[in-house]
């Protein structure tokens, strides 16, 4: 997964040098480094796998039936004759991608809005916040089922689901951020700099943004987070692209033929365990970002 | 607080139910689908009707839910209606009215949800500004961990491992329905503990994987709020560790996590959505699950618009709260 | 209950278009009368030898129940009259509790078949009729391993080998040995709408239906048992005999329409004027070949997808919509393809072929009646079926007739029959015993407690001695 750059960005930010100093606090900081190292692993899994595997064996009808783990087919293969490694690798890229388009457009458009929202206050502060606050409560996945289910199948695909599931997704880091700049516009540091006659600007991307990164990466992480739920639970009312191998739709595929209960194990618990993977690295990245982005309780341990 | 910021935030509540009714009114509408066609049709599939009357039956239903007049009539009688909160008839339950499914679902999510989403939302911030509080025992820091890693597990993941281990394998708890069956509803100790056995899994499922989520911006906010002057200035003035993490740290924690109180509910509602539907019980979002299915559209709007109602009602209130939990916004 | 009664029913039916057999009745019945107390007279328009069958049978799960005329007819509009127990009723059961969760019926103690000696009390005193609202059938499965239920919808081969194996006790239509089920009347198809484009050409027909491999359906879905078919009726005694006849062996040497052939199916694909493209699909003014299989999640959740795939490896551009749309998409007969089955033939193959007859076929634009998705329109086939439709089904005419349109029917691939449909139903013996089987037939095939045929099932039942 490519949203490892994240953190390494933000060291480069913070402790401009090198590799040796990145490792180093890595070492201390071991919940950041293990989500790392998923994500990290994760990552080399799924572009390995893509150069290796056939990718027409992660659909139909291409390999053995509702055979277990073995050699031949190291996770096994589905009812319907996908051989899972190919289905995994295939639909942790397709997850990704999702994850990482709806959550970065989603970031983005916060972030920027948010920010605006907050820091000039006034005509602009109310638009946005109204705007946002109108639309925050609506319940955006019913929104989604809707249009999702109003859609032509041909229509549904990878990208459209990605658009479905951002096109509502940005007010929740709007106003996260907005209530972090309003709260930090009331500090100390922000009051002591505006005193001392630094610019708008100035006092944006040198005091405010650096205080605000772990919100901006934990938005970022809550975004990947909903946006890979969202995708899922579409896939769930068979409102997806039926026939990818997208991780919700291969635990779907085998929810709706009783994989459990029949003893197909694998079939389920495999992309439900490469969930847990993604979202719990997130999560461990996202408590590591927190520490790496406040400089004082870096000071004190 | 002034009478002029009273109505303005009832004025905001009004707005964001006017703007789902406008969103659920229209969507539907810029598809060329038909959802009465289509209901009807499914009847006919599964023998209600005969073929060649069901186009008679289309356009009687179709005048009766106002479709036949034009676009811009039908969009302020469907605004008048929200206002009495009448989302008109189920068109797979008629001549049930939606309202009257939501109503008979409600008590079943409410209790469901309610207590499932105070509990994780206790267990998660204790366990949150717990994880980011350096004085701390390492042993009750980690033990965030392990919810935070559940958060990536989908409810229905949870909800099926549940049910075959605790269920089907060790026989402990009943495998679903919202009491046993045969039973009649009575008000007696032994039905309500029916009623809570069968409770047990699916409010497990959900608390479960939801925990993880109110640890992890818990421990965000608390980083931030540790390092702030006053923290450090009140170790100095030499007040004891527990009266710090109370009232200087806790409590200034807690703002941004109460604000996601209000929109955890539209997140609860779907994974009730997946736990209700595993475990066969007919709250909310088995209904919604149903509708769908059926395509029963003012089932699924009234729904939509009634969980916003719900959200909106709750943010409005905490809007009033908030210059409460917050000295220094109530300054301003 | 009187003949009156069954003369108000009738004529109900003649009366109100919403009711299910108004069609036939308005067709093809002159008129009703009650000559006494038990004898009714039906005048016809014309020769009906299929109507008592047809219409008067209870199949199809269903049939007309006749109705009360004493209580209905003070009803302001009888189709719409509460039922329940508002309703008077003949049945066994007064329903006591109905809500979301359950249905609980209890015992009449005044039941009129044990008054009359025609039946011993049932044993069963009370009916609970549990709803599992969306619960998925592995945990459908799992309650009744659990022998928390005694029986249930019918479950798909999988499922049902699979309780039958962890719970020793619970038994299906067939005991332990596949296929589990009994031979439902609903043959699946892969209908087309035969007069649009690209589907108006029997050519392109025909290489749909030669990518459909059927002894790789038997194999991936039913372990082998072999369910798939190349009829659009299922195979009950008469009709299987029907298709065994040398008449129709012959069509079916002739048309081959079980036949699985990539090659030929390409060779018409280009002979139709398709190419394939970068991504090996069929291609036509740059657009790929629209083959998304509407079809039904619930029921199709495990063919649909892999006739998708076996079109897909075929060059089509297929996909599956499990959409709430689907029906509705069959009805107004858009582009696709359509997973439906044949609600017709029982005993002789009329109504299924009288399903493809020209003069149901409506306009594209018109909706197509239940069934009558192909629109297919051949004078040809149609003088052929008006030819059979007065005869007697065991009449040679008949019979040659008969094989002689479901020749054309394969000739032109007028849909791709594709399974046979069965009813597996699984019955848990640990608090009752005595459920249907194949070796306890009882007081009917139609072992589901949902047809009317159900409550049969349920009087019948002994207590095993369980507690």
């Amino acid at each position: 997964m490519a949203n490892i750059t994240m953190p390494t960005d933000d060291q480069s930010v913070r402790q401009p040098g090198t590799a040796v100093l990145i490792l180093r606090y890595l070492r201390r900081n071991k919940g950041l480094a293990l989500g790392v190292i998923i994500l990290l692993a994760l990552f080399l899994f799924t572009v390995i796998g893509l150069l290796v595997i056939n990718p027409k064996h992660a659909y139909p009808l291409s390999a053995g039936l509702k055979q277990p783990p073995s050699l031949k087919y190291p996770f096994g293969t589905d009812f319907f004759g996908r051989n899972l490694l190919a289905a995994m690798v295939v639909g942790m890229w397709q997850t990704a991608l999702i994850g990482l388009l709806a959550g970065g457009i989603g970031t983005l458009v916060g972030v920027v809005l948010g920010f605006t929202s907050a820091y000039f206050g006034g005509w602009i502060d109310s638009t946005i916040r109204t705007i946002c606050q109108i639309l925050t409560p609506i319940p955006v996945l019913l929104i989604q089922v809707v249009v999702a289910g109003s859609l032509d199948k041909r229509d549904v695909t990878i990208f459209t689901m990605a658009l479905i599931v951002a096109m509502l997704a940005w007010m929740g880091p709007t106003l996260v951020i907005r209530a972090q700049v309003m709260t930090m516009k009331e500090r100390q540091f922000v009051a002591v700099a505006k005193l001392s006659g630094v610019s708008d600007m100035g006092i944006i991307f040198r005091e405010i943004l650096p205080n605000l990164l772990p919100f901006i990466a934990a938005a970022f992480v809550g975004q990947v987070f909903s946006a890979v739920f969202a995708s899922f639970y579409l896939a769930v009312l068979g409102l997806g692209p039926l026939r990818e191998p997208l991780l919700g739709n291969i635990i779907w595929s085998a929810q709706s033929q009783g994989a459990f209960f029949n003893g197909w194990w694998w079939w389920p618990l495999e992309p439900a365990f490469a969930m847990i993977l993604i979202l719990g690295a997130l999560a461990l990245v996202n408590m590591g970002l927190d520490e790496l982005a406040n400089p004082r309780i870096r000071k004190s341990e | 607080m002034n009478i002029k910021i009273i109505v303005k935030r009832l004025l905001f509540f009004v707005l964001v139910v006017w703007a789902a009714s406008t969103i659920v009114f229209f969507i539907p509408r810029l598809s060329s689908r038909n959802a009465i066609r289509e209901r009807f049709g499914e009847l006919a599939r599964s023998g209600g009707f005969s073929p060649g009357d069901i186009e008679k039956l289309i356009a009687s239903m179709q005048q009766q839910f106002g479709l036949d007049k034009p676009m811009l009539e039908q969009y302020w009688q469907y605004l008048g209606n929200i206002m009495r909160l009448d989302f008109g008839y189920s068109l797979s339950k008629y001549p049930t009215t939606a309202t009257e499914v939501i109503a008979q679902a409600l008590p079943w999510t409410i209790g469901l949800l309610l207590v499932t989403t105070v509990l994780s939302f206790v267990i998660g911030t204790l366990l949150g500004a717990v994880a980011a509080w350096p004085k701390a025992p390492s042993w009750l820091r980690g033990l965030a961990t392990p919810f935070i890693l559940l958060t990536g597990v989908p409810p229905v993941i949870m909800g099926i491992l549940l049910l075959f281990f605790i269920g089907f394998r060790l026989k402990w708890l009943p495998l679903g329905g919202a009491y046993s069956a045969g039973i009649v509803p009575v008000w007696s100790w032994s039905f309500f503990l029916d009623l809570m056995e069968h409770q047990i899994l699916p409010a497990l499922a959900l608390i479960l994987g939801s925990v993880g989520g109110w640890v992890l911006s818990m421990r965000g906010m608390g980083i931030t709020i540790q390092g702030e002057d006053y923290v450090n200035f009140a170790e100095h003035k030499g007040l004891t560790g527990g009266r710090i993490f109370r009232d200087y740290y806790l409590r200034n924690a807690l703002l941004p996590q109460v604000t996601g109180l209000a929109l955890a509910l539209g997140t609860v509602i779907t994974s009730a959505v997946i736990v209700e539907g595993l475990f066969g019980l007919p709250g909310i979002g088995t209904a919604l699950n149903l509708a769908i299915r059926a395509n029963d559209f003012p089932v699924i709007y009234g729904i939509v618009i009634f969980i916003t109602i719900a959200i909106a009602a709750l943010m409005t209130i905490l809007e009033f709260v908030y210059p409460l939990l917050d000295p220094r916004i109530r300054a301003n | 209950m009187t003949s009156k009664d069954v003369v108000y029913t009738f004529e109900g039916q003649i009366k109100y278009d919403t009711l299910p057999y108004h069609i036939q009745f308005a067709d093809q019945v002159a008129s009703v009368t009650a000559k006494d107390d038990l004898t009714i007279e039906l005048k016809f328009k014309a020769p009906s030898p299929r109507f008592k069958f047809e219409v008067l049978t209870e199949k199809f799960d269903t049939g007309i129940p006749i109705v009360p005329a004493g209580y209905l007819s003070g009803q302001a509009d009888p189709t719409k009259a509460p039922g329940r127990n508002d309703i008077p009723h003949s049945g066994p059961y007064d329903i006591v509790a109905w809500n979301t969760n359950q249905k609980i019926y209890n015992l009449r103690e005044d039941w009129w078949a044990v008054k009359a000696g025609r039946m011993a009390e049932p044993a069963v005193k009370r009916v609970v009729i549990v709803n599992i609202l969306n619960q998925p059938m592995d945990t459908v499965a799992q309650r009744i391993v659990n022998n928390e239920f005694d029986s249930s919808v019918d479950m798909r081969a999988q499922i049902i080998g699979n309780i039958l194996q962890q719970n020793p006790e619970v038994q299906s239509w067939t005991g332990t040995e596949s296929p589990y089920g009994y031979l439902d009347w609903w043959p699946n198809s892969l209908w087309m709408n035969d007069k649009l484009e690209p589907y108006s050409d029997p050519n392109v027909r025909k290489a749909i239906s030669l990518a459909v491999n059927r002894d790789q359906i038997n194999e991936v879905l039913y372990e082998g048992a072999a369910i798939a078919t190349i009829y659009p009726f299922p195979l009950y005694p008469n009709l299987k005999a029907f298709a065994d006849s040398p008449e129709v062996k012959a069509e079916e040497a002739k048309y081959e329409p079980g036949k699985y052939d990539l090659d030929e199916s390409a060779k018409l694909m280009e002979g139709a004027g398709w190419a394939k493209n970068g991504d090996g699909l069929w291609e036509k003014d740059g657009k790929t070949f629209d083959a998304t299989i509407q079809a039904f999640e619930n029921i199709h959740g495990d063919i649909a997808p892999i006739l998708a795939e076996m079109l897909r490896q075929a060059g089509f551009d297929s996909n599956v919509n499990f959409g709430t749309d689907a029906y509705q998409n069959m009805v107004d007969g858009k582009a696709g393809l359509y997973m439906f089955g044949h609600g017709a033939s029982l005993f002789d193959p009329f109504e299924a072929l009288n399903l493809f007859h020209g003069k149901y076929s409506n306009a594209i634009g018109s909706s197509a009646g239940n069934n009558r998705f192909s629109r297919y329109a051949n004078p040809e086939y149609d003088a052929l079926l008006d030819a059979i439709a007065p005869l007697d089904s065991s009449d040679p005419k008949f019979i040659s007739g008969a094989a002689k349109a479901l020749g054309i029917y394969w000739r032109d691939t007028i849909d791709v029959p594709v399974i046979q449909w069965l009813h597996r139903i699984p019955y848990n013996n640990h608090f009752w015993k005595n459920w249907p089987s194949s070796t306890n037939v009882g007081l009917g095939t139609n072992g589901a407690f949902w047809a009317h045929t159900g409550m049969l099932v349920i009087t019948g039942l002994q207590p095993s001695g369980a507690k």
